[in-house]
């Protein structure tokens, strides 16, 4: 405890009655929320004000889990939801890097470069979404074109669920690339001009000084942008929302859980609002990302402490 | 650009005797990308400027006559007058409370000026990993009557753990002198604050600040769950009724989400120090 400094008796209350409203909504509008979320989980909960609220025990997670086509159809979410994280990280991570290392060198226009990959972050899902469907316009559009020329189509949003998931991919990258890269930027310029000199010194070509200066020196711009990936794409799902809606074949954990409990459609209501269910598939997506997120995390830290002592 | 690229290679090759493949390959993978980010703003943009029988007949030619027939029409059926006045509207207030209140959570956090000053400070950092709290969020709305009501909207945005992670951060670069100084002088905790931590942190601040707006201005989930009523529509969930509407309609839509986006890139560039800053913040310590 340090000292504190403007006084004593009702003086020493005034930092405790200010930091007061500020923890108060935290408290009210994500902690409890967050924590109350596996309370509801083991209900029946509806959204419909007034309507009772049941205590059913485990039967939101068994029928989730176990029952019939619809637990099938919530493993392929599962299962799509992993994959569009290992697809969006590996892909966004590799580009992400690559690209700072360009735009790191004295080249003409870098910065020009680097603002414009950055854009699209602060553009917002609905932004981003709005302009690739123009950008995927499947009748005569630049994509359709372009891929006309080397005698390619698709459907694009429109076509066969696994080809539309794939260009939700393609733009969740396009989106978050930049920060990506900035993360990573931010750590090249930590690494000391002094190492890469030894290095031309000591006769290291382009890829050895990559090997063994750079890399290992980028350790925590690496980790940082991996876990950040990784539980950031676990957790996404609102281009699906604006790039093709709720349909089946394509949506992952995170748009499941939102229309089983505010339905289906965006907005209006039209099914009925299972909160209760929904509550039990936000507790499943919380245990896909803590185990996930805790073993990359006790992977790089062991990594880390190899590489950087 | 092209051509700028291949004379500053053609010079560099004529100075030292042999080309500089990896400068070459750099430029390539610079306009590459290009491409890809300006690509689909320049389709909106020329999307936007034709009619409706041009944009049927080819898709991707470039509009012959610029028709900005579109931005008007957009202006008017999709409502943005009062969906823009409503998302600034949202924006600010939740900002402005939102910074106000974290400044005093953060400060004696970082200072250590109230008991389990590091156990609060956990309770911010594990934020990230919680599980989501839509529903029970919802049910609290809905039974303190709160649903579908602007200043519940509000109240959703006065939290974010990470603005008050980085704020605690910068405070705590901050030297305690400081405030041993201002005591000496007989300054109180609260003028303390305000007069002296806040200016001298006004870069941290503004940094979490405009991330914060960022959020809320493109925030679509909520909004989708808490407003029913178009009257208190923000900008993105207007845009996305429209988009139901007049989504065949490429011409409006592309010059409604051209209106839309041109606020967000000049905030951008005015702005991009802090926004960079706030997001690459802490990323590389090690």
């Amino acid at each position: 405890m340090a000292n504190y400094h403007f006084g004593r008796g009702r003086a020493r209350w005034a930092p405790y009655i200010l930091l007061l409203p500020g923890f108060f909504f935290y408290l009210l509008i994500m902690f409890g929320p967050s924590l109350a979320t596996s309370v509801f989980s083991f209900t029946d909960a509806t959204g419909i004000r007034g309507a009772p609220v049941n205590w059913v025990g485990l039967d939101n997670y068994k029928e989730f889990l176990f029952l019939g086509q619809a637990s099938r159809d919530n493993y392929g979410a599962l299962f799509r939801t992993l994959i569009f994280c290992v697809g969006v990280t590996t892909i966004q991570f590799t580009l992400g890097l690559i690209v700072a290392l360009v735009v790191n060198q004295k080249l003409r226009g870098v910065n020009f470069f680097r603002t414009l990959y950055f854009m699209p972050v602060i553009l917002g899902a609905v932004i981003q979404g709005l302009i690739w469907s123009l950008f995927l316009y499947p009748l005569g559009g630049p994509m359709a074109q372009l891929l006309g020329m080397v005698g390619l189509r698709s459907e694009f949003l429109g076509g066969p669920p696994a080809e539309a998931f794939a260009w939700v991919m393609a733009v969740q990258i396009w989106a978050n690339m930049g920060i990506t890269m900035m993360i990573f930027i931010a750590g090249l310029q930590t690494i000391p001009g002094e190492l890469y000199e030894a290095a031309r010194i000591d006769g290291a070509g382009s890829w050895r000084t990559f090997q063994n200066v750079t890399w290992p020196l980028l350790t925590p711009a690496v980790n940082t942008n991996l876990v950040l990936n990784i539980i950031g794409s676990l957790q996404a799902w609102q281009l699906f929302l604006v790039l093709i809606g709720y349909r089946n074949g394509t949506q992952v954990l995170g748009y499941l859980i939102f229309a089983q409990a505010f339905g289906q459609t965006s907005g209006s209501v039209t099914s009925a609002f299972r909160q209760g269910y929904g509550a039990a598939a936000s507790i499943v997506l919380f245990f896909l990302v803590l185990v996930i997120g805790m073993s990359v995390q006790f992977f790089l830290q062991r990594r880390e402490g190899r590489v950087l002592g | 650009m092209s051509a700028a690229v291949t004379s500053k290679s053609l010079t560099k090759q004529q100075a030292t005797g042999h080309i500089n493949w990896g400068r070459i390959g750099s430029y390539l993978i610079l306009l590459f990308f290009a491409l890809i980010y300006l690509g689909p703003l320049l389709m909106l943009l020329s999307t936007s400027l034709k009619t409706m029988p041009d944009f049927m007949k080819n898709a991707t030619s470039l509009p012959t006559t610029l028709n900005f027939q579109n931005y008007l029409e957009a202006w008017e059926k999709a409502n943005f007058p009062r969906y823009l006045t409503n998302t600034i509207l949202y924006t600010f207030s939740a900002t402005v409370i939102y910074v106000v209140t974290g400044v005093f959570v953060a400060f004696p956090i970082a200072r250590g000026y109230v008991k389990g000053a590091g156990f609060l400070l956990t309770l911010y950092v594990i934020a990230l990993f919680l599980p989501v709290a839509l529903i029970p969020q919802f049910q609290l709305m809905l039974s303190l009557g709160l649903y579908n009501n602007p200043i519940g909207y509000v109240m959703l945005f006065l939290v974010n753990p990470i603005g008050i992670v980085i704020l605690v951060n910068y405070f705590k670069s901050l030297p305690v002198e400081l405030d041993e100084a201002a005591a000496m002088d007989g300054c109180g905790y609260l003028r303390f604050v305000t007069t002296v931590i806040i200016p001298l942190s006004s870069p941290a601040i503004a940094t979490v600040a405009v991330l914060h707006a960022i959020g809320i201005w493109n925030e679509l989930i909520l909004p989708t769950i808490y407003l029913t009523n178009k009257d208190y529509y923000p900008i993105t969930r207007g845009m996305i009724v429209f988009q139901g509407v007049y989504g065949s309609d490429w011409p409006t839509l592309a010059a409604a989400v051209l209106i839309m986006t041109l606020p967000m890139l000049i905030i951008f560039l005015v702005l991009q120090r802090f926004i960079v800053s706030g997001l690459t913040a802490g990323a590389v310590k090690g």
